[in-house]
């Protein structure tokens, strides 16, 4: 149980506060501290795309897909914090397989959030919270003109994630599955779409 | 989602090992180099943390090996969070030396349905997962 005299502000990490223990408090407000774009200088008509813990891909990338279909804009932003780092992500992936030539710039940042819990009941001795959270969020950039290719997290279309150089000399890696019997392989695959995986065949 | 003929409530196709074939088989064109570090949920965060660390003090204070200091954190589904979690720390902890850049890809999972009853062919589902993968390194502060 939460003590009653806690200090008015609280920093948490990502975790979240389990449901019994605030039970006397309900959360007034949610502020999301503004963040400044990581790449100055960005043309007004980028396209902002903010995901959510509960948006639908399919949602974002219709709109999105018919935004740069029709050529009214060529830049898509797309921001996640949290739990929604995976879905911006996987965003961005579904639509550069969609749209090839697309170029890519990725950064990674903390978010800040400030959530006001304030008392349910207007004890005495129940002092309002504000908790600090920062999370890990991405902003990822595709444009259809080309970036600078020199700026960090530049991802050009097509191309196979910049892994940098493999090892010389190194014996190719042959392992077996540890379950039973050959499986089905399947392997890294380019941000470019590109061959499947092999099919799977049983001895 | 299953895109086999059989209804989903299908009794046959009980058994559902997943096969994480990247578990068993890093990227072929990129054999685990020893700065490389895949991060998943199972293991603690803080171990996973210390051993990047441990990793890029290493690195760096290595002579004569000719490798850039710089190590690559990926991560998978949802071990994204984590890796740039990591990553950021790293950052955050290092007093500017450190640098991240990130990049994402997908990448194929295929499943394997076994049915339970007797010789039915097995059934291979294939789903994409995204991945990204981090490069930390370290600048010489100007």
């Amino acid at each position: 149980m939460w003590p009653q005299r806690l200090p008015s502000s609280v920093t948490l990490g990502t975790v979240k506060i389990p449901g019994p223990a605030m039970e006397n408090y309900q959360k007034a407000s949610s502020v999301e501290k503004p963040l400044a774009p990581p790449v100055p200088g960005l043309p007004p008509d980028t396209l902002e795309m903010r995901v959510r813990d509960g948006s639908k891909i399919r949602n974002l990338l219709g709109f999105a897909l018919g935004r740069l279909e029709s050529e009214s804009t060529r830049r898509i932003v797309f921001t996640g914090a949290g739990r929604a780092t995976g879905k911006a992500v996987t965003c961005a992936e579904i639509l550069k397989r969609r749209l090839p030539g697309l170029h890519q710039l990725t950064k990674l940042h903390f978010q800040q959030t400030e959530d006001a819990w304030v008392p349910v009941v207007p004890e005495a001795g129940l002092d309002p919270l504000t908790v600090r959270r920062h999370v890990p969020a991405v902003w990822l950039l595709l444009s259809k003109d080309p970036l600078d290719p020199n700026e960090g997290g530049y991802q050009p279309p097509g191309a196979p994630p910049g892994l940098g150089q493999p090892l010389p000399r190194t014996p190719p890696h042959t392992p077996q599955p540890k379950r039973r019997g050959p499986r089905a392989s399947g392997h890294w695959q380019g941000s470019g779409g590109g061959s499947r995986g092999e099919t799977s065949r049983r001895p | 989602m299953a895109e086999n003929g059989e209804p989903w409530g299908a009794s046959e196709a009980e058994l559902d090992p997943v096969e994480y074939t990247l578990r068993k088989r890093l990227p072929h064109r990129l054999p685990r180099r020893p700065n490389d570090i895949y991060v998943n949920m199972k293991t603690d965060f803080k171990a996973q943390l210390a051993r990047c660390q441990k990793l890029l003090e290493g690195s760096g204070g290595a002579r004569g090996q000719g490798g850039c200091p710089e190590i690559y954190i990926h991560g998978l589904g949802l071990a994204i969070n984590r890796a740039i979690n990591i990553a950021l720390q790293l950052q955050a902890g290092s007093f500017g030396a450190l640098q991240v850049a990130a990049n994402t890809s997908t990448v194929e999972l295929v499943d394997e349905l076994e049915p339970e009853t007797n010789t039915r062919e097995p059934l291979t589902r294939t789903r994409n997962n995204s991945a990204i993968h981090i490069r930390v390194f370290r600048v010489t502060p100007k």
